[in-house]
């Protein structure tokens, strides 16, 4: 099922307020917009994204998934329930352990993750700018490093165009190994989980990550990281290689 | 869904497909949609398989919520009702309230200007005060607060009062009072979730004046000057200050939770003009009662049962100008792939490409594409075997930080792997504005780093823009330019006795023309679909009225509201220049120069502004007034750290007073901005007329900070208690220092976490 959590305006009166922006409101040419048009632009958008209806999804099954060839993520904001697939837009290495890929939503939302962890993303609001990891060295191994202790520093775009970073003390644990099931099969993991508290003097905090890695493999299957205060907690699971 | 969830942020991850992402889309849609044309569900089942035993959410993780905020009282400071507590508002904080109760109605604005000082504007109205000449009786007033001693352990928190501390105090009261917060247990109801704990704040103080007019236990110095209306005002009322007769007051609130709370006080005012003078409302009681909701992040509201024999209603707005309504979203930008990835071969890296003018226009045209997505202009581009500079333009984002950001990314996708130095200069009317000099190899390596702003500022240098290189390309897109707008306008007019608010509406046809670099002419036809500022009262003033006729101007519906010619340039490093001709603004058009020194890395800045102009005629068309003057001004600005700023000018002012400004206001990075001026010349106070000398207070609200969205626009207001002829300036010239300052390196470090963005 489909829900949209806005009321829906009656069309008669969209196609008025259409009607009264583009005689009301324009601009044109190299320079900045006056205030009136760009305020009438935004309310337009916002008039046409309450019009706009959601499409019927199909269910997604692994026949459907079976017949891609291309390497997707779906994603899933837990407070929410907003769901996205991403695919792969770029992998590198840097200096620091771990290997990062950017992963890209449709409507230009990235996610970039070191070794599977969730170190930045872009496109949404108050965006985590970046964070560092407890990763092994290389990409083999993925998820945090089980059994490791040390600092998780996290900057997030907050204030007047500046950040917030937050210094929290996490250890990773190992709780065992689990059967879980992503669309019609089922993997053995190992649950690693992360939990991080802010230190003396900082904000105060709780932030638990959970990964689910494959026990042969090393592949991160599914795992349950923080984006940050104000996008909440993401269901990350990896549906094709 | 609890609804304390109305707290956080909307979330809304974007439908509409943004730049750069076309061909993920088609492979998104045409596989996992199948035909359907958007990849955002809504589905609220959870996905399975999450479920821990240690499972925390996002209540428990840290915030980015500011501190929670004191619920104002009726003179729109931390308090009661009619009583003040000692709490302040969070550093910053610009709060806006309405209040009434028995025909009395205030409108305050107070600003939390520094942690431990605050101050107030309020307008009140008095309905059938009828004293003075007047039926309703309406007023304004500045307050200040200091705080003395902050909350300990076991010690209040302690804060004096001044409040209607000038001109003609109907509401002036000297106050010292002591608040003690008590945590109470957090309690679930009333649509609270009952995370957080209540408080109960117990209040005492003693007070002066209106606060020292009922049940008085004690007297300094003798009577108090009472108060008289009507006056000129305007000047500080030191000699009535703690004066004459003090009474005490007290209160309690209980903030049950983050929702409710309750309030009881015993207020020590009489309300002597009101109720025995005059007879506005019946006084039965001094002690008044109140309940409050908070309706939302920034609304409260509340209600209240006064003195025995009124209700009363508040609504308190609380803007955070570090907290925005709705965070900024802007499309996620491609991610910059390291030349080791794609230029593999020896010849990839060659500098052939220098030897021609086909590749050399081709490179700057596919830069000129890429900033476009951002909404960025190339200006021009000039390239070397090893180095680029790139002159842009950015009309979009308040921040140039993210803009200088968005501009290197471009640059490490289009340009030629030889290409090492980046030379990023942002451009204003011709002007190059600073450079970031950033390394390609660096952008490459930090953009994942745990810190990659403060990392990339340590590496990264911002100098002064030299002249254009002879080298450049221009882009073909931009000269000659024409730019067109039809937009609303609305002109208010503030505080005449007959009417507070008037206003006029309509619409401005905007067009410009821009030759080459620096060049333009514009002008401005706007047409009046609606108004009353013409029904104003006529200027009584004694000085050449240079902008007190305003309602002669309002008279006509179709005017020519600005129309010249302006040339900006800039002469040597570090020195800006304009010269502009024409019709400046609906009062006055002329002749203008201004010149300003601000080095890139200084927090000094001086400038000269001289202007000849000339009175139009009120028809403002093309005629013009015998009224001719010069007037210009010596100006300093100071950039004093934590977001204030100090600026002075000295000069002759449009009725050919000499004398100076003084102006200090607080600009927050993303653009809001609180601040107040006073001028003083040589008109004496009885020349001046209402309110003694010119002075007032201005703010200005980012529009990307109410809606969430990247633009430079904003809404300001300057408002002046009242508008007299004395210490005035010519408007539509000037500005050379806004434009420069937030493109320097002291902006671009403190908003270097845009960079990555």
């Amino acid at each position: 099922m489909i829900m949209t959590q806005l009321t829906r305006p009656p069309r008669v009166l969209a196609g008025i307020l259409s009607a009264v922006l583009v005689l009301a409101a324009c601009s044109g040419g190299p320079q900045d917009a006056p205030l009136e048009v760009e305020i009438m632009q935004v309310v337009g958008q916002q008039v046409k994204q309450r019009l706009k209806r959601q499409p019927e999804r199909p269910p997604v099954t692994r026949a459907l998934l079976d017949s891609l060839d291309e390497t997707y993520i779906e994603v899933t904001i837990e407070d929410d329930g907003q769901r996205a697939y991403l695919q792969p837009q770029l992998v590198k290495q840097d200096s620091t352990p771990g290997q990062v890929t950017v992963w890209l939503t449709e409507d230009a939302v990235t996610l970039a993750m070191r070794n599977g962890v969730l170190t930045a993303t872009r496109g949404l609001r108050n965006d985590m700018l970046s964070a560092s990891a407890l990763v092994h060295e290389g990409g083999s191994v993925m998820g945090p490093a089980g059994g490791a202790t040390g600092a998780r520093r996290y900057e997030f775009a907050a204030l007047d165009n500046r950040s917030q970073v937050f210094t929290l003390a996490c250890t990773v644990s190992d709780l065992g190994t689990e059967t879980i099931e992503i669309i019609e099969l089922t993997y053995q993991t190992r649950h690693l989980q992360e939990r991080c508290e802010s230190g003396p003097g900082g904000e105060s905090g709780v932030v638990v990550n959970d990964y689910w890695i494959d026990s042969r493999s090393g592949q991160l299957w599914q795992s349950r990281q923080w984006a940050g205060p104000t996008t909440g907690y993401l269901r990350i699971r990896q549906l094709t290689l | 869904m609890t609804s304390s969830r109305r707290y956080t942020f909307r979330r809304v991850w974007p439908s509409l497909a943004g730049p750069g992402t076309s061909g993920f889309s088609a492979a998104i849609i045409a596989g996992i949609c199948a035909g359907a044309s958007g990849a955002v569900a809504q589905d609220a089942a959870p996905a399975p398989g999450f479920a821990t035993a240690a499972q925390v959410d996002n209540f428990d993780a840290p915030s980015l919520e500011p501190p929670a905020a004191p619920g104002l009282n009726f003179y729109g400071t931390p308090g009661l009702m009619d009583t003040p507590s000692a709490e302040m508002l969070p550093d910053g904080h610009f709060a806006t309230t309405f209040s009434w109760f028995g025909g009395q109605s205030r409108y305050n604005l107070t600003f939390q200007a520094l942690p431990w000082l605050s101050a107030s504007f309020r307008y009140n109205g008095i309905r059938n005060l009828n004293l003075f000449g007047f039926n309703t009786y309406y007023d304004r007033g500045f307050d200040v607060r200091f705080r003395l001693l902050r909350e300990r352990r076991y010690l209040p928190e302690l804060t004096m009062g001044l409040q209607d501390f000038a001109g003609t105090g109907v509401y002036a009261a000297e106050y010292l009072v002591a608040t003690k917060r008590i945590e109470t247990p957090p309690l679930r109801f009333g649509g609270a979730a009952g995370r957080s704990p209540g408080q109960l704040k117990v209040s005492a103080g003693l007070g002066w004046g209106r606060l020292g007019s009922y049940g008085a236990v004690g007297n300094i110095g003798g009577k108090r000057p009472s108060f008289v209306g009507g006056g000129t005002g305007g000047n500080l009322s030191y000699d009535q200050w703690f004066r004459g007769d003090f009474a005490p007051f007290a209160g309690i609130e209980w903030q049950a939770n983050e929702r409710w709370s309750v309030k009881a006080e015993y207020s020590s005012d009489a309300y002597v003009t009101e109720t025995r003078i005059s007879n506005v409302f019946e006084r039965k009681s001094q002690v008044n009662y109140g309940l409050e909701y908070q309706w939302s992040k920034t609304t409260r509201i509340g209600a209240y049962y006064m003195y025995g024999s009124e209700l009363g209603i508040t609504a308190q707005f609380q803007l955070k100008p570090r907290h925005p309504i709705i965070a900024t979203q802007v499309p996620a930008p491609a991610p910059i792939v390291p030349r080791s990835q794609w230029a593999t071969k020896e010849e990839h890296w060659s500098q052939d490409w220098t030897e021609s003018e086909y590749k050399r226009t081709r490179f700057r045209d596919l830069v000129a594409e890429g900033l476009k997505p951002h909404g960025l202009i190339l200006e021009a581009i000039d390239l070397k075997g090893t180095e680029a500079e790139v002159r842009f333009r950015n009309p979009r984002y308040r921040s140039y930080a993210i803009a200088v950001g968005r501009v290197a990314r471009t640059m490490a996708l289009t340009l030629p792997p030889s290409i090492e130095t980046f030379r990023i200069i942002p451009v204003r009317s011709g002007m190059g504005l600073s450079t970031t000099v950033i390394r390609r190899s660096d952008l490459e390596e930090l953009e994942f780093s745990p810190e990659a702003s403060d990392g990339l500022m340590a590496v990264a240098a911002v100098t002064g823009a030299g002249p254009l290189p002879e080298t450049a390309i221009f882009s073909e897109e931009l000269y000659p330019a024409f730019t067109r707008s039809i937009s609303p306008y609305a002109a208010p007019a503030y505080f005449d006795p007959a009417r507070p608010f008037r206003l006029d509406v309509g619409v401005d046809f905007a067009a410009g023309y821009s030759p080459a670099p620096g060049w333009r002419i514009a002008g401005t036809i706007r047409q009046r679909a609606w108004g009353n500022v013409q029904d104003g009262r006529a200027s009584n003033s004694v000085l050449p009225h240079v902008r007190t006729d305003q309602s002669f101007y309002a008279q006509y519906g179709t005017t020519l509201e600005n129309l010249y010619v302006d040339r900006s340039w800039q002469p040597r490093r570090n020195v800006y220049a304009r010269l502009r001709a024409g019709l400046f603004e609906s009062m006055y058009g002329g002749l203008s120069g201004e010149v300003l020194w601000k080095p890139v890395s200084s927090p000094l800045a001086l400038g000269v502004e001289a202007n000849y102009v000339i009175q139009r005629d009120y028809d403002q068309r093309l005629s013009f007034r015998d009224y001719k003057t010069f007037t210009g001004h010596a100006s300093a600005y100071l950039e004093l750290g934590e977001s204030y700023q100090a600026q002075v000018d000295v000069g002759r002012y449009l009725a050919g007073d000499y004398g100076g400004t003084f102006s200090l206001f607080r600009e927050f990075e993303n653009g809001f901005k609180v601040g107040g001026f006073f001028t003083l010349t040589n008109v004496s106070a009885a020349d001046f007329g209402e309110g003694s000398f010119d002075k007032g207070f201005y703010f200005r609200i980012p529009l990307g900070w109410l809606l969430g969205k990247e633009t430079r626009n904003a809404y300001g207001l300057t408002i002046r208690p009242i508008q007299r002829d004395g210490g005035q300036r010519v408007g539509g010239v000037g500005g050379l220092y806004g434009d420069v300052r937030t493109a320097h390196r002291r902006s671009l470090r403190a908003q270097r976490a845009r960079f990555w963005k």
